[in-house]
């Protein structure tokens, strides 16, 4: 038997779009790497306000490049999406506080069907520019995802249950007490210490960061021309880490 | 003869350590991909003012991530990058208008010689293994007296003019000029979308040097 897998932590919202797409790309590698992956429904709107952060388009020329950014991005990763026409009435004005506490319940009693809900939720608002706010989207989303209506309807009654909200809110403080200030954010539980990544864009390097075991004496890095590094500064790998395949792995590893 | 190479234009400030990530990348794969990569001195102080933007480092939490993030960046990365002691008084009070107006001189005079610099003076701000910056020969001390010229005052500002034109609110901010079209990139965590984007092949951070002598 192999070494036991590490725990990676994704906290995300589906009000959020580079959460969709460290999403996507972290469902795609679970079955690559020898992780477990914990999916963790947060509301990014409790985070901003614990961090003093504020939404990334508020800042004109950010808000500019992001809905580039994300359309860029959608291409290279192959997720589909679409900024929504009303994009700061999407994101300032109806927010995503039921849809994540319906996840959160999804999550207390058919974990196994959080993914495909999740999921099913960022197509409505971020690939079809629907509404993810009122109980009619909210339900259309989980039996798109394979829910009974039913079983749905029965957990969209406990979305305002002091234990759903509790569990919201407390998940919500666990990302904010691994230094959260935005999402998503991925936690990696690594041999003797967790590292906390901000962004989509940092999994290739949450890669590196699987391999790490206990850091030998160094080697100075020949890497950079002319650098002196001092060695108890550059650390060097026992093990290359898993392998990085670019945010759309081969379906044939998947397999393996 | 095989197709032109294209223009990628890099925007940076050595006052910025991932401006420093993203131009070490770039200057490992400019000799790989079939690129023409252009060094633009330019002031994050200037980007800043002009988009309204603020230092990332002033939300606490994220200037305490920043800290892990630029380490982390550092070993993966394969660059030496050190945060200073003083930090906030490196990025918020000292600044970096004379070193910005100093390689834009050498950019102006001397371009063959921007890389090299450029990297000595993030060596100084950036890594406890500050080598001697190399500053003290003649040629440097001349270049020195011209960075209060208004030829090189006014180079650095419009410089840092096109990058906010582009788009810019931070540096790093990478321009790829591909066909039909321009790309503005920010952050140096798009060199892996930039090699999609131009078509060819990513391989990690710190390529092989075998690919890099083909």
């Amino acid at each position: 038997m192999g070494p036991l897998p590490r725990t990676v932590e994704l906290f995300y919202d589906v009000l959020s779009p580079y959460s969709w797409l460290g999403f996507e790309i972290l469902c795609r590698y679970k079955n690559i790497w020898n992780v477990h992956l914990q999916l963790r429904p947060s509301l990014i709107a409790g985070i901003m306000k614990s961090s003093g952060n504020k939404p990334p388009a508020l800042v004109p020329s950010k808000g500019k490049y992001l809905t580039n950014d994300i359309k860029l991005l959608g291409q290279h990763v192959q997720v589909p999406i679409r900024i929504p026409k009303d994009f700061f009435s999407v994101i300032l004005e109806k927010g995503s506080l039921s849809a994540m506490r319906f996840l959160t319940a999804v999550n207390m009693e058919h974990p196994e069907m959080l993914e495909k809900v999740s999921r099913e939720l960022w197509m409505r608002v971020w690939s079809r520019d629907e509404d993810i706010t009122e109980p009619g989207s909210i339900l259309a989303a989980a039996e798109k995802a394979g829910m009974s209506t039913e079983g749905a309807r029965a957990l969209l009654e406990k979305i305002s249950t002091p234990q759903v909200k509790n569990q919201l809110k407390e998940t919500t403080e666990a990302a904010c007490k691994y230094g959260a200030f935005g999402l998503p954010v991925t936690v990696a539980h690594l041999d003797g210490q967790t590292q906390m990544l901000f962004g989509s864009d940092r999994m290739e390097l949450l890669a590196y960061l699987l391999g790490e075991k206990e850091a030998s004496a160094l080697k100075p890095s020949t890497a950079l021309p002319g650098a002196v590094e001092s060695a108890s500064d550059m650390r060097e790998f026992l093990h290359p880490g898993e392998k990085w395949m670019g945010p759309v792995p081969s379906a044939v590893s998947a397999r393996l």
